[in-house]
């Protein structure tokens, strides 16, 4: 039995249905209640708001303007003849001479609305006074509470707006959480999922043992279970399949890969990467500290409403805590940078537009970029609470500030900066070599022109140099600048150079400027913010430190609501605010945000965290169910607003986000409560596939479980496991696996350069971590990655995809690394124990793969098949795969617009340790692998039920 | 075979009809079986299913020279006289939105190229342009496009997919999806780049938030043109076919069990349809076959030339064979410095690969129903800091002024719409932000960008973002 509130959504929407037919309402009426409304909301935008931008001159600005009709000069309306009256045809959309308005579809009027204006064309189409309009307006409350309800809001731009009437079901996200009373002793989770079953409908079966723990092992760790626990999981699951469930989810809990996982989906929505994107994409030496900080969260069962407010005002916290510090970063992981080229006024602006959204969809599920222009189209959210949340961070800075590294923080492998170093000396040598080419040249310039070469030669005098290096010429150039030498008297700044010389002085450049970032990654600092002025900086070229005194120098921002999103267009001034709705709807739910420097974003993440906010609730179970069941119960989970899906159970909803807050913000119980109802544990395969078809076609009734397929990273990650080559190590600096080496070597052009290629980790234990420890470059993704759907860092990902695509064929099938992979299991099969028969091997291979035995048509199959593979190997020959160890790369120049080549040293390939090679086996092996490679292409692997 | 690539189909597309009978039969998976069976789901639609648009299409197939990097419309299409006049006069920037490229003395610098009247539509062309002047009367030129941003991979974002922030789909993206294409065995969206990828990177010609069959393929000038479409050394064929083979059989009997789980169906068709890829893709890509004169005329053998003849030619190849929508990359275009020398070099590798592919185009009666367009992701400024010395003028980025030219289906051949000011710094007549540029593009192509939406993150969303106008003047 299940008690639900009195005032639960589903009763609210019984009075948004429309009592009271347009019909019943006077056609003066309809004009004023009606018509003029709907018309300055779909129409104005571009018929009048406007008046020098006025789109085919059809001015609806007033009475006499819209009966007039534009640039066509047929009148728009025809009293009385609707079916005369362009305005009338065209909103219908499909008429043939009168252009469907307004243009998009998504902004088409409804029928309803087509009928007022029906009606009040064919009751003479009145325009009442303004006298009479107000009389009118007296008693329109009688009509307009059918329509729905006022929110009242912080502020708008216009009283339309204001007094937008808004249809309560749209406004379900606001609500006050309301949790039903569950009497009956079933599992909460089922009992709310029934409310929603199909009639006729039957749940299917438990899962099977081997099936579930497959599921909830990938659930809760992304890995897949090994062959021993399948095996004890079956034996206990026989016993008692309850306990035995119970048990396994414990346990899962406690493996510290658990944290692994939960990160990945975390950092789906963070927008998670080691580097910065856009022109330089230079690297974030130190956000690894940040996603070891998710993975730690997560396994410590940290409560969520504490990591919602380390990840925003952790500073403001406890100043002194690194830990702190680094749960910051969160506030940075959008793409961000400042470049000369870029106004510095408009680049602070893209990191507050950032910070903004990213906290709104993040935390609320809501995105509020829609409200940087304008009120929110659809949502109560007016421009001024935009600004307002934007007016939080405005004194947020950036910098990269000092913070000890913790015990818990791994600090292992910080010796392969030795191999930054070697680059760094090629980059210095290099320019070394440029320096005397233009020194030379400088010399025969003089002489070629017949310039005096004294002040040169006295210039070059005064430069001073170190063990034995020539001069510099760019210093030797500026001393005969400043003396006020004329310019043709001066050597050329590029003197000597050639394209190549351009393109190489550059790459050597530039890359010192980039190691800089690099080098950082063994820094104790953490990729963090602080309060304080803005600074004045013009471009942000190398890692920034925070200054001694932040409110010394600098601009105290005051945040104004800014037209059109623009910068250098205030309005007007806001103070820190947050989303006047979710008070008016949670009175227990208000801000009291300071308007000093500091201490705003502590006030707004105690807002977010509060335990009345029904935002943040909905929007953290609603994530914890989408990873658990595939898809969400709100169906957008980073967007909760009326274009939003709505919720399919929003009982269910409720239950979860109040259950929540009275575990603690305990995410862990939260799995448990969830994974140990009886529709998680359900069988994906349906009794009676018709029926559910039919009566479920959007996969709502969860009365099947979802089958999904891995991951991109949970494919790399099982492949390793059943090879037996995963590093399970927790934590550190990222991590370079080889990725197909073409993409790897590919030139890419940054910032005035040429970034340096992806030279993979010299031993096969560093390259061979868990995917989430994998160096995440915006300009550089694994096309393995990438084509396996992981999600681009640019904009947070709400849900994975998981399509079908051929490059997937050729990443898994073809690709060198599915090739070692496949020769590393065949290896590993065969000498963990070389006296298995060959239907044996074949089982074992089946226990890592699939977690089960081969049954006999498919242990013929294989054997047959390794038999004739093995055949076709003895007569090859595999050659050994060298590793390049340095790449010229080509490219064209853009002070010549000329080719030119560039040879970099990859240093780290000079210690690599290959995989094993096929050159290393036996053509028994080969062939094997062969069989291995089909094993991890095939659809058992690659889908989870 | 219509299985459309580079999806093997999806969740949408499996009715459990004939073609599981087919499976139900035991059947052994051979390549033989398989075809018929893929042959029977001809009939069946799938994303690049070819489509009718929304309005009636002016072409057929669009071909996108993208000269990244931003070339200079004062030194190639828009000639400004002033500047011989102001040339190294200081040049003062006002107002506040300053960047530290601007800052410091900056001078008006005068174009290094002679300009001259070309073709009977009189259209104007800076010297280095030699054979671009003999195709003259077919192109456009349009010189009222504004965009938003300063920086190149936000300009790139933005002229590519419309947002200047990453992550958004490309307009080949959009147009596929739209359309569909024409040839099932290809993508529908090509992408040519240059050996170094441009900033920004493949997010340029990302799919974004629509399905991935919608995605750029790139078609690499070096190396394998996609990447791992042959298996590594020492998988023979032969191998390979009987890895399929294996393959085909474990899947299917794996399907016998999950036959509620259409998704498996898809994924067993892409690896059949992978195999074939291998020899096809090659086969389009090779240009031996094509007569020496065209290679010639292209360019190609010719060491400036080669390399964008030889992606002309492919682009040509490609839409003659169904692709909907091919971008060629050639840059980089970012002439900070020594101009002459760098825009001269650059015209001259894309002049006559460009004239060549109007001609073939135009010869084959395909310009009439192809959309040809040619620009970069802003223009530059008049006015440069003369950083070098005396002979090493440059231009900066200018995201006010910059010339994009079209050529064949529905534009006005042999006009020049818009113009800038005295010294090519801003747009003042037939102004358009990029994105009425897109709607007008798509216009074209026979699609409505108000219409051309999609569902993604609980709102619809589109390529122009929040809508835009058509550029009546453009077409014809």
């Amino acid at each position: 039995m299940i008690r639900l509130p009195i005032c639960t959504l589903a009763a609210l929407a019984i009075f948004s249905g429309n009592d009271l037919h347009a019909a019943s309402m006077d056609a003066e009426t309809l004009a004023v209640i009606r018509v003029q409304p709907l018309l300055k909301e779909k129409c104005l935008g571009c018929h009048g708001d406007d008046p020098d931008k006025i789109k085919s001159d059809y001015d609806m600005r007033t009475a006499e303007g819209i009966f007039k009709g534009g640039e066509s000069e047929v009148a728009a309306v025809v009293a009385k003849q609707p079916d005369q009256s362009p305005l009338y045809l065209s909103v219908l959309r499909d008429h043939e001479s009168w252009e469907a308005m307004p243009p998009k579809d998504s902004e088409a009027l409804s029928a309803e609305q087509i009928a007022w204006i029906k009606e009040w064309i064919a009751g003479g189409a009145p325009w009442p006074d303004e006298a009479r309009k107000a009389e009118i307006a007296k008693h329109a409350d009688k009509w307009l509470n059918a329509d729905g309800i006022t929110v009242a809001t912080s502020g708008a731009l216009s009283d339309e707006w204001a007094n937008r009437r808004y249809k309560p079901e749209d406004l379900w996200a606001y609500q006050p959480v309301q949790k039903p009373r569950i009497d009956s002793g079933e599992n909460p989770v089922d009992a709310l999922l029934s409310l929603h079953r199909p009639q006729g409908l039957d749940n299917a079966p438990a899962a099977d043992a081997r099936t579930f723990i497959r599921r909830a092992t990938f659930d809760l760790t992304g890995l897949p279970p090994t062959p021993e626990e399948v095996s004890t999981f079956a034996a206990a699951f026989d016993r008692d399949a309850d306990v035995a469930v119970r048990q396994l989810i414990d346990r899962l809990l406690d493996s510290p890969h658990y944290g692994e996982r939960m990160a990945r989906h975390w950092l789906d929505v963070v927008r998670y990467a080691d580097s910065s994107g856009f022109a330089n994409d230079y690297e974030r030496g130190n956000t690894w500290r940040y996603r070891d900080y998710v993975i730690r969260a997560f396994n410590d069962d940290k409560p969520y409403d504490q990591f919602i407010r380390e990840q925003i005002a952790g500073d403001e916290v406890a100043p002194d805590d690194p830990e702190m510090l680094v749960a910051t970063g969160f506030l940075r992981m959008g793409p961000w940078e400042l470049t000369g080229m870029e106004v510095a006024k408009v680049a602070r602006q893209r990191f507050l537009d950032d910070v903004t959204n990213g906290v709104g969809e993040t935390f609320l599920a809501h995105s509020l970029q829609c409200a940087r222009c304008h009120d929110h189209k659809f949502d109560p959210v007016p421009t001024q609470d935009y600004y307002a949340m934007q007016a939080v961070f405005g004194t947020t800075q950036l910098a990269e500030r000092q913070a000890r590294f913790l015990k818990e923080e791994n600090t292992a492998g910080f010796e392969e900066q030795a191999y930054l170093e070697k680059r760094r000396k090629a980059y210095q040598a290099e320019l070394r070599r440029i320096n005397a080419i233009q020194l030379d040249a400088a010399e025969a310039w003089l002489k070629e022109n017949q310039i005096d070469s004294a002040p040169y030669q006295s210039a070059l005098a005064r430069v001073k140099t170190s063990d034995g290096d020539r001069p510099d010429f760019g210093k030797v150039r500026s001393i005969l600048v400043k003396q006020g030498l004329p310019e043709d008297q001066i050597p050329p700044r590029k003197v000597g150079f050639t394209p190549e010389e351009y393109g190489r002085e550059r790459v050597a450049r530039k890359g010192l400027e980039r190691l800089a970032w690099e080098m950082d990654r063994y820094q104790p600092v953490a990729f963090a913010v602080y309060d304080g002025k803005t600074p004045d900086i013009k471009s942000v070229y190398k890692p920034m430190r925070m200054p001694d005194k932040p409110m010394a120098k600098g601009e105290l921002e005051q945040t104004a609501i800014l037209a059109g999103g623009d910068p250098f267009a205030p309005i007007q001034e806001v103070k820190p605010s947050v989303l006047s709705a979710v008070e008016y709807f949670n009175p227990e739910c208000t801000a009291n945000i300071p308007d000093t420097p500091q201490g705003r974003r502590k006030a707004l993440a105690n807002w977010i965290a509060h335990a009345s906010n029904p935002l943040t609730t909905r929007a953290i179970t609603n994530r914890l169910w989408l990873w658990h069941f595939g898809q969400p119960i709100a169906g957008n989970p980073n967007n909760f607003g009326s274009t939003g899906k709505k919720p399919t159970h929003p009982e269910l909803l409720d239950f979860l986000a109040a259950a929540l807050v009275e575990k603690g913000w305990s995410i862990k119980q939260m799995h448990r409560l969830i994974m140990n109802s009886a529709a998680y544990r359900r069988s994906s395969a349906h009794p009676d596939p018709k029926t559910l078809a039919e009566k479920d076609p959007l996969h709502q009734s969860y009365a099947a479980f979802l089958p999904r397929r891995l991951t991109a990273e949970e494919l790399r990650d099982t492949m390793l496991a059943a090879t037996g080559e995963l590093n399970p190590e927790l934590g550190g600096i990222p991590v370079r696996p080889e990725m197909n080496l073409e993409a790897a070597l590919q030139p890419r052009q940054v910032m005035g350069s040429f970034a340096p290629a992806w030279v993979p980790n010299p031993k096969p234990e560093q390259r061979n971590r868990r995917s989430i420890y994998v160096q995440k470059i915006r300009g550089l993704r694994d096309p393995f990655m990438e084509v396996f759907n992981e999600p681009a860092p640019d904009f947070s990902c709400e849900a994975r995809e998981a399509s079908t695509v051929t490059p997937q064929v050729f990443s898994l099938f073809n690709s060198q690394g599915s090739s070692n992979r496949s020769l590393a299991l065949a290896h590993r099969v065969l000498t963990e124990d070389p006296d298995r028969s060959d239907r044996a091997v074949i089982d074992r291979l089946f226990q890592l793969a699939y977690g089960r035995d081969a049954s006999g048509d498919e242990q013929q199959a294989c054997v047959e098949h390794w038999k004739r593979m093995t055949k076709k190997q003895e007569g090859l020959t595999p050659h050994r795969i060298e590793s390049p160890t340095e790449v010229v790369r080509e490219a064209v120049e853009e002070n010549t617009g000329e080719k030119f080549t560039f040879t970099e040293t990859l240093f780290a390939y000079q210690d690599f340790v290959p995989d094993l090679q096929p050159a290393d086996v036996d053509a028994r092996t080969r062939a094997l692998a062969e069989v291995c490679l089909v094993l991890l292409n095939s659809n058992e692997f690659a889908y989870i039920y | 075979m219509k299985t459309p690539f580079p999806c093997a189909g999806s969740r949408a597309l499996h009715a459990p009809t004939r073609r599981e009978f087919v499976y139900g039969m035991g059947a052994s998976l051979g390549s033989v079986a398989l075809s018929s069976l893929m042959a029977e789901q001809s009939a069946k639609a799938g994303p690049l299913t070819p489509k009718d648009g929304h309005v009636a299409p002016r072409a057929k197939r669009c071909i996108f020279l993208m000269m990244e990097g931003g070339p200079s419309h004062i030194d190639t299409f828009d000639p400004k006289p002033t500047l011989d006049r102001l040339h190294l006069k200081e040049f003062v920037r006002e107002g506040q939105q300053k960047s530290a490229m601007e800052s410091g003395k900056r001078y008006y610098v005068r174009s290094p190229f002679e300009f001259r009247q070309c073709g009977e539509s009189g259209a104007w062309m800076s010297e280095p342009w030699q054979h671009l002047a003999e195709v003259a009367d077919d192109l456009c030129f349009y010189r009222g496009c504004q965009v938003d941003s300063v920086n190149h991979p936000t300009a790139m974002y933005q002229m590519n997919c419309g947002n200047r922030f990453g992550g958004d789909p490309a307009i080949g993206s959009w147009v596929t999806y739209g359309l569909g294409s024409v040839n099932q065995d290809l993508p529908g969206f090509i992408v040519l780049p240059e050996l170094s990828y441009p900033q920004g990177g493949s997010a340029n010609w990302g799919n974004g938030y629509l399905p991935a069959y919608y995605q750029g393929t790139t078609l690499r000038p070096k190396g394998s043109p996609i990447l791992d479409l042959q298996p590594p050394e020492g998988v023979t064929p032969d191998i390979q076919r009987a890895n399929l083979d294996l393959l085909g059989q474990l899947n299917q009997s794996h399907y016998q069990e999950h036959r509620h789980h259409s998704e498996l169906l898809a994924r067993m068709e892409s690896y059949e349809l992978a195999f074939r890829m291998q020899m096809q893709v090659p086969e389009v890509m090779n240009l031996d076959n094509e007569p020496d004169s065209l290679k010639e005329a292209y360019g190609i053998g010719q060491d400036e030339t080669d390399a964008f003849g030889r992606k002309c030619l492919l682009a040509r190849k490609l839409v003659e064979q169904g692709v909907r929508f091919v971008q060629l990359y050639a840059g980089t275009w970012d002439s900070h410095d020594y101009i002459e020398r760098a825009h001269g070099n650059l015209i001259h590798q894309v002049d006559q690969p460009i004239a060549a592919l109007i001609k073939d185009l135009k010869q084959r009666g395909l310009l009439e129903d192809t959309l040809v367009v040619w620009c970069g992701e802003f223009g530059r400024t008049p006015d440069n800091g003369v950083r070098g010395g005396g002979t090493a003028y440059g231009r900066d980025h200018n995201p006010k002024a910059m010339t994009i030219w079209f050529a064949g289906g529905g534009v006005k051949a042999g006009h020049t719409i818009g113009l800038t000011d005295d010294t090519g710094m801003e747009a003042v007549e037939c102004v358009h932000h990029v994105r009425d540029l897109h709607v007008t593009l798509l216009h074209l192509l026979g699609l409505d960008d108000n219409k051309l939406t999609f569902y993604h993150g609980g709102r619809f969303k589109q390529l122009s973002q929040f809508g835009g106008q058509v550029i009546q003047d453009l077409i014809a």
